[in-house]
């Protein structure tokens, strides 16, 4: 790989620099997402990082669904050389990359800053518009937890001088007693936004740096090492001060053999912990990639006949609200804990529930549009024959042209392929790689999409029957992706229903 | 269960095959929720309606003000749209996880 250039973020005309975690194989996905949702340009993958520039502000950011954890740029730079080199030369440059540039993280720090700052005001004025009546009433009652943030914002913000610290300390004390659990991480971040913005210049912000270290580099040093180099680097550089337990700002700084990367996070709470979610089941990132694949459009009816705690519906009927979605499993428990989750999330009016089995459904045929579903892994689940029931059943149910997404384990996809005396060529260009998307994500180009996948694989099928033998019946496979669910990998895969022959 | 699902899972009785189950209602167990009104929404559901079911249904639970079927141009006729948004997603039926037991 060329050497990397140094980055710095401009802000607003060119928008600014982030970069995304992302679950393994879903790095297509969220590039794809980055494009769509936030008009994205200069989008990389590399070595597990999604980097793109964006003007977009923190309501659209906050809205990404199919990243870990968002970042702002500071600096992505040359792998540090590990090899031949002594330790102290290396920590030299480490702090380079400190000193090398000072601009790139002031400037960098500017950016953020300033997106805080909107935040707050955007979040000012919906609340000034919002309800002027309600207002008044409540002057006289209980005090609004979410007004009482804006005033106190308001009276720091004119009051930038006088004992900052000793009122924030008393909004933290206040705002604890009104608000939830799932509100407080909210807080925490308006709390962020206070703070950055109260800070008068750069001198008073308190940092905290978070280091990982990975591949040669993580022989070599321990992220704790790295971490001191580096803020000392920071406090002689501009004066901070070091605070572990409740800094100004997060410093996160990555070590590989690929790149040296330096980033601000941009929200305490990763992205993929989703405040609407009470208890999911399915890891929403891969919920929202499945659903994402299954080409909803207003007015389908969406089925998950294996719904869980509803994971899969919930990502969905956020995102695509105009949408019919029923949900259905067998298991009283799974759906009390999937009609808790509809109701915490506000959508029980958007997506039904029935305990009905997947291999029995009470639908007529071709009355469903789109089937998203995980298939359940594990022993409970006997292979073979369980597997070829239950696609039979979706394949009866889902109208001629509708899509099927489904998450399958190693051992259902592995049968699956099997099945058939054919099979699907595994390494069929664009449909199928062993290290998802990298070979894709390098080109020179920078376009790979989704939607060149498809049209590859549609290729690939025509040079041979082999591809066109579907697994049952009408539902011919569309495309599959490996994604990693932490321990274990699994494959999100699309089929499609088509006019059948002879059915 | 909205009734919109309730036809769904009752036009499949009347369909082709040996799965059949009963899907009695009873006029005690009605509820209305109301719903915010997407008239783009109700026209698309509207295809996918079995009517005599839904006017069973409508029948025995007495629901008043339900259309026979589909006018001309109900895409934009908001009374027609309106009145199908309230019988389809507001009217409940029963508790709201519907369990269902199959006949044989």
């Amino acid at each position: 790989m060329a050497a990397l250039p140094t980055d710095s973020g401009w802000w607003p005309a060119a928008g600014a620099r982030f970069f995304c975690t992302a679950g393994r194989g879903l790095e297509p996905f969220l590039m794809r997402e980055v494009r769509a949702r936030l008009a994205a340009t200069q989008v990389e993958y590399i070595s597990g990082k999604v980097f793109f520039t964006t003007c977009s502000d923190l309501n659209m950011l906050k809205k990404l669904k199919s990243a870990e954890r968002l970042f702002l740029l500071i600096k992505k730079q040359f792998p540090l050389n590990v090899s031949s080199v002594s330790k102290g030369k290396i920590f030299n440059e480490m702090q380079r990359l400190v000193n090398d540039d000072p601009e790139s993280w002031l400037s960098a720090i500017s950016i953020w800053k300033n997106l805080l700052e909107l935040d707050a005001k955007e979040d000012k004025l919906s609340q000034r518009d919002a309800n002027p009546l309600k207002r008044k009433v409540e002057e006289n009652d209980i005090i609004n937890p979410k007004k009482l943030k804006t005033k106190q914002m308001q009276e720091l913000q004119e009051s930038r001088e006088c004992q900052l610290e000793k009122q924030m300390e008393e909004a933290t004390v206040e705002q604890g007693d009104f608000l939830t659990n799932r509100e407080k991480s909210q807080e925490a971040f308006q709390n962020d936004v206070v703070k950055a913005v109260a800070a008068p210049n750069q001198k008073d912000l308190t940092f905290r740096v978070s280091c990982r270290c990975s591949g040669s580099m993580a022989k070599t040093f321990t992220a704790q090492e790295v971490g001191r180099v580096i803020g000392i680097a920071l406090k002689k550089q501009f004066g901070w001060k070091a605070d572990l337990r409740n800094p100004n700002l997060e410093i996160f700084i990555h070590l590989n053999d690929i790149y040296s990367v330096v980033g601000i996070p941009v929200f305490r709470v990763p992205l993929a912990s989703r405040a609407y979610i009470k208890t999911a089941g399915l890891r929403s990132t891969i919920a929202w990639a499945m659903a994402s694949l299954a080409e909803i459009k207003a007015g389908a009816l969406v089925l998950d006949p294996m719904c869980g705690l509803g994971t899969i519906l919930l990502e969905a009927a956020k995102e695509w609200p105009d949408v019919y979605y029923v949900g259905a499993d067998v298991s009283d428990s799974q759906l009390l804990g999937a009609c808790d989750n509809l109701k915490a999330a506000g959508l029980q009016d958007k997506i039904e529930l029935l305990k009905v089995s997947v291999i029995e459904l009470p639908l007529p045929s071709e009355s469903v549009d789109i089937i998203i579903s995980d298939i359940p892994f594990g022993k409970k689940f006997k292979l073979g024959k369980d597997i070829k029931n239950i696609l039979q059943e979706m394949e009866r149910v889902l109208h001629v042209g509708g899509t099927i997404v489904l998450l399958l384990s190693e051992d259902h996809h592995r049968r699956l392929q099997d099945c058939e005396p054919g099979g699907i060529p595994r390494n069929s260009k664009g449909s199928h790689t062993d290290e998802p998307g990298i070979e894709k994500c390098l080109n020179p180009g920078g376009k790979t999409d989704l939607s060149d996948t498809v049209s590859s694989s549609a290729e690939t099928g025509g040079q041979g029957d082999l591809d066109k033998m579907p697994p049952f019946g009408s539902l011919v496979p569309v495309d599959h992706y490996r994604v990693s669910l932490g321990r274990t990998g699994a494959f999100i895969c699309r089929y499609r229903k088509s006019p059948s022959s002879g059915r | 269960m909205k009734l919109l699902t309730h036809n769904l899972l009752s036009s499949h009785v009347r369909g082709v095959g040996p799965r059949g189950f009963p899907l009695r209602l009873q006029a005690t167990e009605v509820r209305i929720n109301p719903v915010e009104f997407n008239p783009d929404f109700v026209a698309r559901m509207i295809p996918k309606v079995e009517w005599a079911a839904l006017l069973e249904a409508a029948d025995t639970l007495h629901l008043v003000e339900v259309p026979k079927g589909p006018i001309e141009g109900y895409e934009h006729d908001e009374k027609f749209l309106r009145q199908m948004h309230h019988v389809l997603l507001e009217v409940r039926t029963g508790p709201s996880l519907a369990s269902l037991a199959t006949a044989g």
